[in-house]
């Protein structure tokens, strides 16, 4: 079995990140948090994440936003795959989800290892 | 003028008429036409001197009218009464009453004269034609004229009188008469030129009279020879123009009133001032009127034009008369104007009241606007709460629904192994979290469209149209945003449209047309399914009327029974 690559939780909401963690790591991943966009990219320079789990509302820049910015890396690195999250669904973002450079939308309540890996491995 | 004087006046014209027909019985058949222009001239003078006198109580026109018309007629009466003394009286004034007509002229219309010199004109034209006629009959021999015993004597003849001599007095009086004449209607032209406004319209009866003044100097002087009916029936028709379109002016002053009512009646609502005072203008027959404000600085005013008018001191000929109850209005007019008194007083008092009903009226469009404005900003204020729930319960509520599903999800599979009982007892748990999750979206997107924030207009329909029960085409929808109450208006509109044809039209299809058109957004949403929808009726439609009407649009709604339905909202939009 590979090793599950380390997965970046951007949410500024601390029981959802409390939650989400527990059950990634209890999957086998490597977790880390970020609580904003800011933090966000910092985090993904630093742990380099092999995905992030991107919530769309957040306190500083939007999941759109952070996404465009986390796809933007230097010619040769490897871009993580960022995962846009949410409580609402994707119809509620109407053609913006499509439109980022995001690899898919998964609502919150629907969050497991399982469903992160098929967008690892698709 | 008083009762008396008036009836005094008339009795003094029907009097003098009945004279003149006593006096000239039988009708001599060869004179007769002449005979009757003379009465009937006569008699206008006399009836335009009633006028007069009634019209401008403070004027001498009307006494001026009056001797006039006694000076046409009672010469010829005097003449015709066979007697010596007033058959020599009736010579001597016969023509007076032309001295008469030129200071008729001169002194229009305050029947005061303006100048010395127009004073000795005047007093030059009466004393030639007294001094001229008395020389003249006193070489005049009534028998030259064929009649011997049945004339009566002349009692100035001296010495068998001389037809010669006559014939020169007459031709002298004739060529001082022309040059008087010609200096009398120059000063009247003068009069007319300078004139503006009302009184230059007040002149018209005198130009007729001036005419007519000229044609018999023309005419009756022995410069030039005429025939007699043309000498004696054309003169008079010009000189009764005269008093009749004096008479026919002063009744148009009287109903002048009713003018200013219909002008004021036709004035459309909101005219502007400058419309008020054109109208106040044609109604009363002075195109100089001026209709003017005080400044709001308080330091001068401007008529309609925005030209300054100097209210203080108006211009030679001008006069101000103030409008009642309108603070800081005046009317600006001829000063011929104040011989109408009543008139300027009805004008003034039109003023008033058109600028009062503009004055409410501005005040209702201002009120009316103010309402618009705070329906706007409530539906406004609504749609920002709106969108604040929605986001609350997207932050609050449906943030721990999903922590709790998550949770959930966790200790069910940690209690799986152990406990299996307790497993499917967290199962069941975590199922009713994720429908009151459900449940809590849906509610969450009736408040306010998440999609709508996020995305605008093309987005929201979009997922309106996929949503929608009924198969729903988008033919046209712009890109880009609008502002929030437009958009929000537009999104309901469409919600609401689509929820009725999935309700009430039983209808296959529904087509979507959102355009941007200069200065406005035309939402459209049309079906094929039953039509018969009723905008007053409980469908929702009048709510979305309310609210299309809130951002100042219009919904439309065609429904003919068996005809599908189109529902039009027109909504500005910058």
């Amino acid at each position: 079995m590979q090793p599950s690559p380390a997965i970046l939780i951007v949410d500024d909401h601390d029981g959802f990140r409390t939650f989400a963690r527990g059950m990634l790591e209890a999957a086998g991943f490597t977790v880390a948090e970020a609580a904003t966009g800011a933090e966000a990219t910092e985090a993904a320079r630093a742990v380099r994440p092999g995905l992030v789990l991107l919530d769309i509302g957040l306190p500083d820049f939007d999941g759109f936003e952070v996404a465009r910015r986390l796809a933007a890396v230097p010619a040769g690195d490897l871009a993580p795959v960022v995962v846009l999250t949410s409580t609402r669904e994707a119809r509620d973002y109407g053609g913006r989800i499509a439109a980022s450079p995001a690899a898919g939308f998964l609502p919150k309540d629907q969050l497991s290892g399982a469903a992160l890996r098929r967008f690892l491995d698709p | 003028m008083n009762r008396w004087l008036r009836a005094t006046l008339i009795a003094g014209a029907i009097t003098a008429a009945g004279c003149f027909v006593w006096t000239s019985w039988p009708p001599n058949s060869q004179y007769a036409p002449v005979e009757i222009s003379l009465a009937v001239v006569g008699l206008s003078f006399m009836v335009a001197g009633i006028a007069a006198w009634q019209r401008w109580p403070a004027s001498r026109l009307g006494l001026l009218f009056t001797i006039v018309g006694y000076l046409y007629l009672v010469p010829y009466i005097l003449v015709n009464l066979a007697n010596p003394v007033a058959w020599t009286i009736g010579n001597v004034s016969q023509g007076v009453y032309g001295a008469a007509l030129a200071h008729l002229g001169l002194a229009w219309p305050t029947g005061r004269l303006r100048s010395r010199l127009e004073c000795g004109v005047v007093v030059a034209d009466y004393v030639q034609n007294i001094a001229f006629n008395t020389a003249a009959t006193m070489f005049w021999n009534p028998a030259f004229s064929g009649c011997n015993a049945s004339c009566p004597a002349n009692v100035l003849l001296i010495s068998g009188g001389s037809r010669s001599a006559w014939n020169s007095l007459n031709t002298v009086e004739a060529l001082v008469g022309f040059v008087i004449t010609g200096i009398v209607l120059t000063l009247i032209v003068r009069h007319w030129r300078s004139a503006r406004g009302w009184s230059r319209r007040a002149m018209i009866p005198l130009l007729w009279i001036g005419t007519a003044v000229g044609a018999e100097v023309i005419l009756t002087g022995s410069l030039f020879h005429f025939s007699a009916l043309v000498t004696y029936a054309l003169i008079p028709l010009v000189l009764l123009a005269g008093p009749a379109l004096f008479v026919i002016s002063t009744v148009r002053a009287r109903t002048a009133g009713g003018a200013l009512g219909t002008a004021i009646v036709d004035l459309e609502p909101g005219a502007s001032p400058g419309r008020l005072r054109d109208a106040l203008a044609r109604a009363l027959g002075d195109s100089t009127l001026q209709l003017a404000f005080r400044r709001p600085d308080g330091s001068g005013y401007l008529d309609t034009s925005g030209q300054a008018v100097d209210v203080a001191r108006p211009a030679p000929g001008r006069a101000v008369t103030p409008i009642a109850d309108a603070d800081g209005a005046v009317l600006v007019h001829d000063a011929g104007l104040e011989h109408e008194p009543q008139l300027v007083r009805l004008t003034a008092a039109a003023a008033s009241m058109a600028l009062e009903h503009s004055r409410l009226q501005a005040e209702v469009h201002a009120q009316l606007e103010q309402v618009r404005a705070s329906r706007a900003r409530i539906v406004e204020a609504g749609d920002a709460e709106r969108r604040r729930l929605e986001r609350d319960l997207h932050d609050g509520a449906q943030q721990r629904l999903v922590t709790l599903s998550l949770a959930l999800g966790m200790a069910r599979d940690r209690a799986a192994g152990a406990d299996p009982e307790l497993g499917s007892l967290i199962e069941s748990a975590s199922k009713e979290a994720r429908e009151a999750l459900t449940e809590l979206r849906e509610l969450a997107r009736g408040i306010h469209p998440a999609v709508l924030t996020e995305t605008g207009l093309s987005g929201a329909i979009q997922a309106l149209a996929e949503r929608s029960l009924v198969a729903t085409t988008i033919t046209a929808v712009p890109d880009g945003r609008f502002p929030a109450a437009i958009e929000a208006t537009a999104y309901f509109v469409v919600s609401e449209a689509l929820a009725n044809v999935a309700k009430h039209a039983g209808a296959h299809g529904a087509q979507v047309i959102i355009q941007r058109r200069p200065g406005r957004l035309v939402v459209e949403v049309s079906d094929d399914g039953a039509g018969g929808a009723r905008p007053e009726g409980g469908s929702g439609l009048r709510g979305l009327a309310d609210r299309v009407a809130s951002v100042g649009g219009v919904l439309r709604v065609d429904s003919p029974p068996g005809g599908g339905t189109r529902l039009e909202a027109d909504i500005p939009c910058p």
